[in-house]
């Protein structure tokens, strides 16, 4: 037990990878399958951006749908009239979500608590509805952007079953290592500092705005890769991408995981798709009330949620182990 | 001029719903200091025991019983969860608030489905009104439907109860000083704490008035709640957190804004959220904030 | 700027004048620092010391008057530019990054000190090369909480908080040291160790602003005293000249009769 946690400890991005990458080979036996192992590690993608605004810097956003679903669009956009190549699709659409977020972080990282929450969710709405009516005529409206017969491909090879989950794979281990060494930069440090205390960080020479919209912006460009990512592995766009559920579904995940531990909120995405595509079988038509009860009963009781209950559960059987050792 | 005339009076009526579900959200958060998610979960409560009991003994009855109902629910509500989240983060209450939200609907989704449920409006609200005949200012036949104008009727009736329970009454002048400073309240000696309760209980109220008149209006379905509460969220923080005038204001503003955009759909669907951007990015505490709530 | 400049003024507000809605909370106050001295600023509750205060540190502008600090004029900058010119404020309730350890807390400062206040370095480790640390370390070694590094700072005492909040500031190796109350709500024995901690850094020859309750801190440091009442500076000398002055006697013997 204690090997495991310093192996743990020592090589968590190798412990990681190995995890994400064997993945869909133990998979099956506890009732998941390859297309389900993708969408968790597009999830837990988005999620691990996620967690670099909200868990970090404590800016809960209600908008995130705006970058994963004004990316997908655009990979979807990209597919339909340039080419099926995924290459030039993604970066096009990580630029967009990227330049979204930079003028949306602009407008409302300005504001903080509530007015922050709401102002994010005012600026997805605006854009859900948008895409449904007034930009209709190439979003595809309430339908949905349709891509039929379209199947996407890197340099020829089409991105199916296995393929498509090691490039996601491949997404998700660097997006974790990224994430990783920005928690022990300088850069890191500071942004945990804006939630522990902005105005003393104010006072201490640092440029608050400029830091927490580095979060935003960079919680953004994760999102953008997990919506094209989206596409590239269910070539169709769903107008939901936008809708201020799939933000909701975000904030859910991320907080079940644990915040600002990075892998809590990956924890997170793989319990809820988990929960949502497996568990859901026996539970019926209630598992959305479950897990409903499971996401009140973790922030009542367990505000540093999966991760933290862990820490604690590990700490309690240690210290047990010692008392009786010492004995 | 008829034209002008129906579209304020549609504004109104769209207003009106805003109104009744942002007041609540304001009074509860100005006097508790809760960002209250399930409020919307709430209102959609409202409708759901309103189609329920008007079905079973009739709408008067309903009236009466689901605003009791609601007291009932938001006292439990109040007693056995948000109370425990009055010292903890703002983004906290937001998300238990939230979970309630997600749970409220699902139970209702589990026990009547995920499609709209008819609600019947009762026999006097049927139907539509000649208003020419009452206002000698519009020309030719004009008509309205009546329950609209019963919904506006109702909504600002209640503003104007609530007003005057908080502006003339000895319950009020506490919850006002409450609103201002409750540490120093609960310093005098005053036991705020029954008296939160008995205000998130009223802000349950006004949802269940909501939930019964806007009901027939809006469809009864388990989206309902989330569906109405975004807007009316944006309605409190534009008016200004806490600030019940500001409430008003800013559903009016909303209200009219759709109303008047009606020809033009694209603008319509995105009226409201443009107004909120335009007004949190000028006056970040909106129209009538107070400094230094909720940052 | 019509003052003629003075090379030993560090800090020099002129004409400061701030209204609240009516309420005239400063009234054409003008005060100078000279460098490496010990500046007071007293007087009764609602003196506007310590609106006086965040003026010079951005927190709020003043409706008339400037600032300017080593000649260089403060208006409409913000409190981060502010403390990059070498001004630190010590809180009146201590502030600092209570979830962190307070190793953590003081590497905050030492960075913007290193690296401005701003720069992208998300792919750099923090401990790459000790620097940053060791700094941090020397510095909580210097305000006496040696031991406790990796301890997370709400678990301090008062007192410690205090100690914690100086050690931000002195990390940033500032200029200029602003003290709102210190030692304000502190007991006895606590005031006393503040004094002592306020006295070795003095050694240093850093120059300070403190705004102070407590007739013993102010006393027993300072070099410069201004005394404010209603807004306005009724006197100002040396702590000898303070005491015998009949104004400032009249301001504190007013607010004792109400």
């Amino acid at each position: 037990m204690i090997s495991l946690v310093s192996i743990l400890k020592r090589f968590p991005l190798t412990i990681f990878a190995l995890v994400v990458l064997s993945l869909p080979f133990w998979f099956p036996y506890i009732g998941g399958y390859v297309g389900l192992a993708t969408k968790m590690t597009i999830w837990a993608l988005f999620a691990l951006g996620f967690d670099l605004l909200l868990g970090f810097t404590g800016y809960l956003s209600f908008g995130h749908a705006i970058f994963f679903g004004m990316s997908a669009y655009t990979t979807g956009l990209m597919f339909k009239h340039f080419s099926a190549e995924i290459i030039p699709a993604m970066i096009i659409a990580v630029i967009v979500g990227t330049l979204a977020s930079v003028a949306v972080g602009y407008l409302t990282m300005k504001r903080s608590g509530i007015y922050f929450s709401i102002l994010t969710l005012a600026f997805g709405e605006m854009l859900h509805s948008s895409a449904l009516s007034t930009f209709g005529w190439f979003t595809g409206g309430e339908n949905g952007l349709t891509l039929p017969d379209l199947r996407p491909v890197l340099f020829g090879i089409r991105m199916d079953g296995l393929t498509m989950y090691f490039v996601t794979a491949f997404f998700l281990i660097v997006g974790y290592y990224i994430a990783m060494r920005i928690s022990k930069s300088p850069f890191g440090l500071i942004l945990r500092a804006i939630k522990s205390n902005s105005q003393r960080l104010e006072y201490t020479g640092i440029d608050v705005q400029k830091y927490k919209l580095g979060a935003f912006v960079l919680s953004a460009v994760y999102a953008s890769v997990a919506g094209s990512l989206m596409v590239v592995y269910e070539p169709y766009v769903g107008t939901e991408y936008l809708h201020w559920s799939t933000s909701g579904e975000l904030v859910i995940m991320s907080v079940m995981g644990g915040l600002g531990t990075l892998i809590g909120p990956i924890i997170g995405a793989w319990f809820m798709l988990y929960f949502e595509n497996v568990l859901s079988v026996p539970l019926g038509e209630e598992w959305l009330l479950v897990l409903g009860l499971i996401f009140m009963a973790v922030v009542i009781f367990l505000p540093g949620g999966f991760v933290d209950g862990v820490k604690k559960l590990y700490n309690k059987l240690t210290k047990n182990s010692a008392d009786v050792e010492g004995k | 001029m008829n034209n002008f005339f129906l579209q304020t009076l549609t504004g109104l009526q769209i207003s009106a719903l805003y109104m009744l579900i942002a007041l609540g959200l304001t009074l509860v958060f100005g006097t508790l200091g809760v960002v209250n998610f399930a409020h919307g979960a709430l209102f959609m409560l409202g409708a759901y025991f309103a189609v329920e009991i008007a079905s079973q003994f009739g709408f008067e009855v309903a009236i009466v019983a689901v605003p009791i109902l609601l007291f009932i629910v938001g006292v439990a509500l109040e007693r056995g969860l948000i109370r425990h989240f009055y010292e903890r983060s703002h983004t906290d209450q937001i998300l238990v608030t939230f979970g309630l939200a997600i749970v409220i609907g699902e139970v209702l989704k589990t026990i009547y489905g995920a499609n709209n449920i008819p609600f019947a409006k009762p026999t006097w609200g049927t139907g539509i009104l000649r208003l020419d005949e009452y206002l000698p200012f519009l020309d030719g036949a004009v008509y309205y439907p009546k329950w609209r104008l019963i919904l506006v009727v109702v909504s600002f009736s209640t503003v104007a109860a609530l007003f005057i329970l908080l502006q003339f009454t000895k319950f009020g002048l506490i919850v006002r000083a409450g609103m201002r400073d409750s540490q120093m309240i609960a310093f005098l000696g005053v036991n705020i704490t029954r008296r939160f309760t008995i205000v998130f209980g009223i802000g349950s109220i006004i949802a269940a008035i909501a939930g019964i008149f806007g009901g027939p209006i809006t469809q009864v379905e388990p989206e309902l709640g989330m569906k109405l509460l975004i807007p009316s969220f944006l309605v409190v923080v534009v008016g200004g957190m806490g600030s019940l005038p500001g409430a008003v204001l800013a559903s009016l503003i909303f209200g009219m804004a759709i109303s008047f955009t009606a020809e033009y759909a694209p603008i319509q669907q995105i009226i409201i959220y443009l107004i909120a951007v335009v007004i949190l990015l000028v006056r970040p505490r909106g129209l009538m904030g107070k400094k230094g709530l909720m940052e | 700027m019509s003052q003629e400049p003075m090379s030993d003024v560090m800090l020099d507000c002129y004409q400061v004048s701030k209204n609240f809605g009516g309420l005239q909370a400063l009234d054409n106050v003008s005060f100078r620092v000279k460098e490496g001295t010990i500046h007071s600023l007293i007087g009764p509750n609602g003196a506007g010391k310590t609106t006086l205060l965040n003026v010079i540190t951005g927190m709020i502008t003043p409706t008339k008057g400037s600032v300017s600090f080593n000649g260089k004029p403060l208006g409409n900058i913000s409190p981060h530019e502010i403390n990059q010119l070498g001004m630190a404020k010590v809180f009146q309730t201590p502030a600092i990054f209570p979830e962190m350890t307070l190793l953590q807390n003081v590497c905050i400062p030492a960075l913007a000190a290193r690296d401005g206040a701003f720069k992208l370095n998300m792919f750099q480790l923090l401990s790459k090369g000790g620097q940053i640390e060791s700094f941090a370390e020397e510095t909580l070694v210097e305000v006496g909480l040696q031991g406790v590094m990796h301890k997370e700072a709400r678990f301090l005492s008062r007192g410690d908080k205090r100690r914690l909040e100086l050690a931000i500031c002195l990390a940033h190796r500032p200029k200029i040291l602003l003290l709102d109350e210190p030692t304000a709500g502190m007991a006895r024995h606590e005031t006393e160790q503040t004094i002592e901690l306020l006295r070795e850094i003095s050694k240093r020859g850093m120059t300070k602003v403190i705004v102070e309750h407590d007739m013993n801190v102010v006393f027993a440091l300072s070099d410069t005293i201004t005394v404010l009442a209603q807004g306005a500076v009724i006197a100002e000398g040396t702590p000898d000249e303070v005491k015998g002055n009949p104004k400032v006697i009249e301001a504190y013997l007013g607010e004792e009769q109400e």
